[in-house]
C-alpha cells in the first residue's frame, strides 16, 4: 500500500524556503563587515568575546533549571485537573495563558517590590536568591508554552484507563506519574522543554533589571549601535541554541522508554 | 496598605539619606573613601555607544576600583523612574543609584520624591536653564537633530527639512523610533516644524503637516531607523540625534559611508539631566561618579562620544578641550543657531504631536 | 470527564470492574478515592502556590493601578480614556493581527506537523524540524523584524532575486512588507513552529489502527480526516489557536521594529505609557493592560465553549 509521497515532501520544501529564506538573507548580511567583500569578521568579533560563551553558559544553566523545575510543577497539576478537578480546567488555562499578555516588566518589577531585600521573602537579597527568582520568573513565562504542551500530550494518552491499571497493581500516585505517566508524553514534555529552553536564552527584560549576567542582555549590549555584528550574533544564536537543543534530545532518548508506538 | 508602608519607609529613606550625605564636594577625599567602602554603584539604560558611556564606565572603574552594575542599557526615561519605584525597599544591585533621563523628567521625578539633592563642584559651569535650582537634577549633555544619510544609496544628502519631500528620497525617510512615545522621534517631527516657526504649538502643527507631506510623496518609511537598517538599504537616511549619527559613522566604518547633516534650519537641542535616586543604596558612589561626569575628564568623554558636554562653553573658554577633539565635530557654525525649547514648550509641542500624528501624518498603513 | 466514580461503575472504555474483584464499594475504596484526592490537591497546590506568587499577584499590582489616577485617587476615568478612537483602533488592529497569524499559523502549522509526523518522510526530518521549530518559535524582535527586512524589503535578497532573474517586482504588483500583511508574514515565523511543537504530540496520538481500519471499511483520505482525523485533532487544534491568539496578542518587539511609526498596536500603546520617554502615565497604561487580559479571557472562554462542543462529540 503505496501512499504518494509527494504532498508531503512539497509541504516540507515550501516550509524549508519561508523558514530557512530570512535565515540565509541575514547571514548574507553579516558577512558583508568588509566592503565588497564576504568575510566572517564580523563573527570573529563576536564569538573572540568571552563574555559570549560566559553569559550563553548562564543562561543555558538557568534554562535547564526552569525546564526541570516547570515540569516538575505543571505535569502533576495538569494530571491531576485532567483526572479529579475537571471544573478548574478553565481557570486553569486562562492562568496559563496570562503570562504571554502581561508584560515581563510588569512582573519583574512586581518581583522587585514584593520580593525585594526588605520584603518578607528576600530572594534579592543574595546573588543565589536572585538566581531562584530568576528562575521562577523563567517558569512564569514559560508557562503557557509548558502548559499547553502537556496538556495535548496527556490529551492524547488515556489517561484514566492507565492510573486505573496502575492503581489496581499497587503503584502509590508518585510512581504512577514518574514511571507511567510521564514516559508517556515525554514528546510532549520535549516540545515544552524546546520552547522553554528558546525563550530562556533570548529573554532580556528579566535578567538585566534584576541584573543577571545572562546571554539576552549580553546580545543587547553588543547589537545597540551597530550593523553587522547583531546579524552575525543573530545567526550563531540560532545555530547554538539549535544545537542544545539536539542535546537535549539526545538526552531524552535515556529517558524511560514509552510503552508503544516509536516512528 | 502597602502604601502607607511604602510612605514611612521613603519618608524614613529620605530621612535617612539626608543625614547621612555629604553636603559639599569640598571634600572629595572624604567622598571618595566613602565611595569606596561602599563598593560598587548601579546605573541603568546607559548604552556603552551612546555618548562615549562605555569608555566612561571603564574609566570611572580603573579610577576608583569599584564594581559597577549596569541594568537595561535599553530602558527609556519612563523605565528608569519605575526603576527607581520599585526598588524603594530593595537595597539589592538591582536598584539604580543614577538616572540620566529627559529633561522633561526632572520636575516630576523631584515632585515624586525620587531623587535627592546634590551640587557637584563645577556646579555654577552649569547654565541656569539646564539645571534645578535646588540642585536636584543637572542637565548632563545635549546633541542636534541631525539627518544620517546612507552614501552608497542616497548620493545627495539632503541639506535641509524641506528638501525630505524631495522625489529622489523615495522610500527613504524614517525615524528613530514611534513619534507617539519616543522623545527622539517627537522631538524630530518638532524641529521639522522649528524651521518655518519658533512657536512650539505651531512648529509642532508644521512639523506634523511636513511629515504628511513626506509621506504623501511616498518617502516616509514606517520602520524604526536603526544603523542595521541604514546598512541594509530599508531606512537610507534616518532622523536622529547627532552624537548617534556620528556614533554609527565611526562604528560602520565606510560600510557604507554615512555623511552626517545638521539642517540649515530647524535646529533643535535637546538635554538631558542627571539625578541620584532618593533610595540610592550606594548615595556615596553616586556622588563620586556624578564628580567624574561633570569633571574635565568626565566632560571630555562625553565630547568623545560626540555628545555636546553642558560645560562646553565653559571649557572652551578655558581652552580645556584638545583641538583634535573639536576638528572631529561637526563644525561649530551648525550649533550657534540650536534652539534649547522650554520645558512648557517641550510639554505643549509633545501634547500636539502625539495626539495628531495619526490623524495628520496618517502613515497608518492596512 | 468522567468522575472517578466511573472507574468503577464504568464507562466508555468499558464494563467496569466486576463486583466482588477485591475493592469493595465502601471502606478500602473510600480510603482510596480519599488517597487520589488528597495526592490530587497535594499535586496542584505547587502550581497554585507558585501562580500565586509569581503570576497572579504581582499582576494584580499592575492591574489594580487601572483603578486608580496619578494622584492616587480611585477612579473609573483610565477606562474612559480607552474609549479614544486611537485606542480603539489599536485593540482592533491588535485582534485582527493576532487572529489572522493565529488562523493561517494554526493551519500551516497542522498540515506541516502531519507531513513531518505522517507523510513518511525520512527520521530526521522530523526530528531536525522539531528542534528547528523549538528556536524559531522564539525568533521574534528586532532580529525577525530584520530578517524579514533583509529578505521581502524594497531591497531585500528575495525582492532583487524576483526582480533582476525574473523581472518580477512584486511591490509593483502592491505588496508592502511595512503593512498589515507584511507584519502577519513575519508573526508566522513564529506561530507556525509553536503550533507545529505544541500539535505533534496529538497527531503522533492518531494511531495507525486507525487509519487502517477506516480503509479497510472502504474509507478515502478525505473520508478518514473528515470523520476521524480532524474531529479528534479539534479539541487541541482550538486550544493551540487561543494560545497563539494570545502569543500573536502580547507580542511587541516584532511589530515595534517593523512597523513601529505606523501601525499601533495595543502593547506598543501599553509599553509607551509604562515605560516611554515621553507620555508615562502608568495608571492609564495599567487599564490597557486589563484591556488586553478581558479580550484574552474573552478569547479563552470562546475556545472552551467551543471545545465542550467538539467533545461532547468525543464523548
Amino acid at each position: 500500500m503505496r501512499r504518494s509521497r509527494f504532498l508531503p515532501w512539497l509541504v516540507f520544501i515550501l516550509g524549508a524556503a519561508y523558514f530557512l529564506l530570512p535565515l540565509i538573507a541575514t547571514f548574507d548580511f553579516s558577512l558583508k563587515l568588509k566592503r565588497n567583500v564576504y568575510s566572517f569578521a564580523a563573527y570573529a568579533n563576536v564569538l573572540g568575546d568571552p563574555l559570549f560563551r560566559q553569559t550563553f553558559g548562564y543562561s543555558a544553566l538557568i534554562a535547564v533549571c526552569t525546564i526541570i523545575v516547570g515540569a516538575v510543577l505543571i505535569v502533576p497539576a495538569a494530571y491531576f485537573v485532567r483526572l479529579k478537578f475537571p471544573a478548574l480546567r478553565p481557570f486553569v488555562e486562562f492562568i496559563t495563558l496570562l503570562p504571554l499578555v502581561v508584560p515581563p516588566i510588569i512582573l519583574v518589577f512586581g518581583y522587585i517590590r514584593m520580593f525585594g531585600s526588605s520584603s518578607w521573602l528576600p530572594f534579592t537579597a543574595s546573588r543565589q536568591g536572585t538566581n531562584v527568582l530568576l528562575t521562577f520568573g523563567y517558569v512564569t513565562l514559560a508557562m503557557p508554552y509548558m502548559y499547553r504542551a502537556v496538556d495535548t500530550g496527556l490529551r492524547t494518552i488515556d489517561v484514566q484507563t492507565l492510573t486505573e491499571a496502575a492503581t489496581i497493581m499497587g503503584a502509590s500516585t508518585p510512581r504512577i506519574l514518574l514511571r507511567v505517566i510521564f514516559p508517556n508524553i515525554l514528546v510532549a514534555v520535549l516540545s515544552g522543554a524546546f520552547l522553554t529552553f528558546a525563550i530562556v536564552i533570548g529573554e532580556f527584560v528579566m535578567a538585566s533589571l534584576l541584573n543577571r549576567p545572562a546571554f539576552g542582555p549580553y546580545m543587547q549590549n553588543v547589537g545597540a549601535n551597530k550593523a553587522y555584528e547583531p546579524a552575525a550574533l543573530a545567526i550563531i544564536a540560532f545555530a547554538v541554541t539549535w544545537a542544545a537543543m539536539g542535546m537535549i534530545q539526545l538526552l531524552a532518548r535515556f529517558a524511560p522508554k514509552a510503552a508503544s508506538h516509536d516512528e | 496598605m502597602f502604601k502607607i508602608t511604602g510612605r514611612l519607609l521613603s519618608l524614613m529613606a529620605v530621612g535617612l539619606f539626608a543625614s547621612t550625605s555629604i553636603s559639599s564636594a569640598a571634600s572629595m577625599d572624604d567622598l571618595v573613601a566613602a565611595a569606596k567602602k561602599e563598593g560598587q554603584l548601579t546605573t541603568i539604560a546607559l548604552p556603552h555607544d551612546w555618548c562615549g558611556y562605555g569608555d566612561l564606565i571603564a574609566g570611572f572603574k580603573k579610577k576608583y576600583g569599584l564594581t559597577v552594575n549596569e541594568l537595561n542599557p535599553d530602558a527609556g526615561s519612563g523605565d528608569e523612574i519605575e526603576a527607581i519605584k520599585a526598588n524603594k525597599n530593595n537595597k539589592g544591585p538591582q536598584a539604580p543609584d543614577v538616572i540620566d533621563v529627559g529633561l522633561s523628567f526632572g520636575p516630576q521625578a523631584k515632585a515624586d520624591k525620587l531623587i535627592q539633592p546634590y551640587k557637584v563642584a563645577k556646579w555654577d559651569e552649569i547654565p541656569d536653564n539646564a539645571k534645578d535650582a535646588d540642585g536636584y537634577w543637572y542637565g548632563d549633555y545635549y546633541g542636534v537633530m541631525s539627518f544620517e544619510v546612507n552614501k552608497d544609496l542616497v548620493k545627495n544628502a539632503p541639506a535641509d527639512w524641506s528638501d525630505l519631500t524631495k522625489s529622489e528620497y523615495a522610500n527613504s525617510v524614517a525615524l528613530a523610533g514611534d513619534p507617539r512615545s519616543s522623545n527622539q522621534a517627537i522631538t524630530a517631527v518638532y524641529a521639522a516644524g522649528l524651521s518655518k516657526d519658533s512657536d512650539a504649538a505651531k512648529a509642532a502643527e508644521d512639523g506634523l503637516n511636513l511629515f504628511a507631506a513626506i509621506n504623501k510623496a511616498g518617502n516616509f518609511v514606517p520602520a524604526i531607523g536603526k544603523s542595521a537598517t541604514l546598512a541594509q538599504g530599508a531606512t537610507p537616511i534616518i532622523i536622529r540625534w547627532d552624537y548617534l549619527a556620528l556614533a554609527d559613522r565611526d562604528a560602520l566604518k565606510g560600510n557604507p559611508p554615512v555623511e552626517v547633516v545638521v539642517p540649515k534650519s530647524g535646529v533643535m537641542a535637546g538635554v538631558y539631566i542627571q539625578a541620584i535616586s532618593a533610595y540610592a543604596p550606594h548615595p556615596n558612589a553616586a556622588k563620586l561618579w556624578m564628580e567624574y561626569l561633570y569633571s574635565d575628564e568626565g566632560q571630555i568623554g562625553w565630547l568623545k562620544g560626540y555628545c555636546h558636554p553642558i560645560r562646553f562653553n565653559a571649557m572652551s573658554k578655558a581652552g580645556s578641550i584638545p583641538k583634535d577633539l573639536l576638528d572631529k565635530l561637526p563644525p561649530a557654525e551648525n550649533y550657534a543657531k540650536a534652539v534649547f525649547p522650554s520645558l512648557e514648550d517641550q510639554a505643549a509641542a509633545k501634547k500636539i504631536i502625539t495626539s495628531k500624528w495619526d490623524s495628520v501624518v496618517g502613515a497608518n498603513v492596512k | 470527564m468522567s468522575s472517578s466514580g466511573d472507574i468503577l461503575n464504568g464507562n466508555r472504555f468499558g464494563p467496569g470492574l466486576p463486583p466482588g474483584s477485591g475493592l469493595a464499594v465502601s471502606g478500602p475504596r473510600r480510603d482510596w478515592l480519599g488517597a487520589i484526592a488528597s495526592a490530587g490537591t497535594l499535586g496542584i497546590a505547587p502550581f497554585l502556590i507558585f501562580a500565586l506568587l509569581f503570576l497572579l499577584l504581582p499582576t494584580l499590582g499592575l492591574v489594580s493601578g487601572a483603578f486608580f489616577d496619578t494622584h492616587g485617587h480611585f477612579t473609573f476615568a483610565n477606562f474612559g480614556q480607552l474609549t479614544q478612537p486611537t485606542i480603539v483602533s489599536a485593540y482592533l488592529i491588535s485582534i485582527e493581527v493576532s487572529a489572522a497569524s493565529a488562523l493561517l499559523g494554526a493551519a500551516a502549522g497542522l498540515i506541516i506537523a502531519l507531513a513531518i509526523g505522517r507523510g513518511g518522510l525520512p527520521s530526521w526530518i522530523r526530528s531536525t524540524a522539531l528542534t528547528f521549530s523549538g528556536v524559531a518559535s522564539n525568533f521574534a524582535g528586532i532580529p525577525l523584524a530584520f530578517a524579514f527586512i533583509a529578505t521581502l524589503g524594497r531591497l531585500g535578497l528575495v525582492t532583487v532575486l524576483l526582480r533582476t532573474y525574473f523581472d518580477f517586482n512584486i511591490y509593483r504588483y502592491g505588496f508592502n512588507l511595512l503593512s498589515f500583511w507584511g507584519l502577519t508574514i513575519t508573526y508566522l515565523y513564529f506561530q507556525i513552529p509553536l503550533m507545529v511543537l505544541i500539535v505533534m504530540p496529538a497527531v503522533d496520538g492518531l494511531k495507525r489502527e486507525w487509519s487502517e481500519a477506516a480503509e479497510t471499511l472502504g474509507a478515502s483520505t478525505m473520508q478518514f480526516w473528515r470523520y476521524i482525523g480532524l474531529p479528534v485533532l479539534w479539541p487541541t487544534i482550538l486550544g493551540t489557536l487561543a494560545l497563539l491568539f494570545a502569543n500573536a496578542f502580547g507580542a511587541i518587539a516584532t511589530a515595534y521594529a517593523l512597523t513601529g511609526s505606523s501601525l499601533n498596536i495595543v502593547p506598543i500603546l501599553l509599553y509607551a505609557q509604562i515605560r516611554g520617554d515621553v507620555l508615562h502615565n502608568e495608571n492609564l497604561g495599567a487599564a490597557l493592560a486589563l484591556g488586553m487580559i478581558v479580550i484574552t479571557g474573552g478569547a479563552n472562554i470562546l475556545y472552551i465553549v467551543l471545545r465542550m462542543r467538539a467533545e461532547r462529540w468525543l464523548r
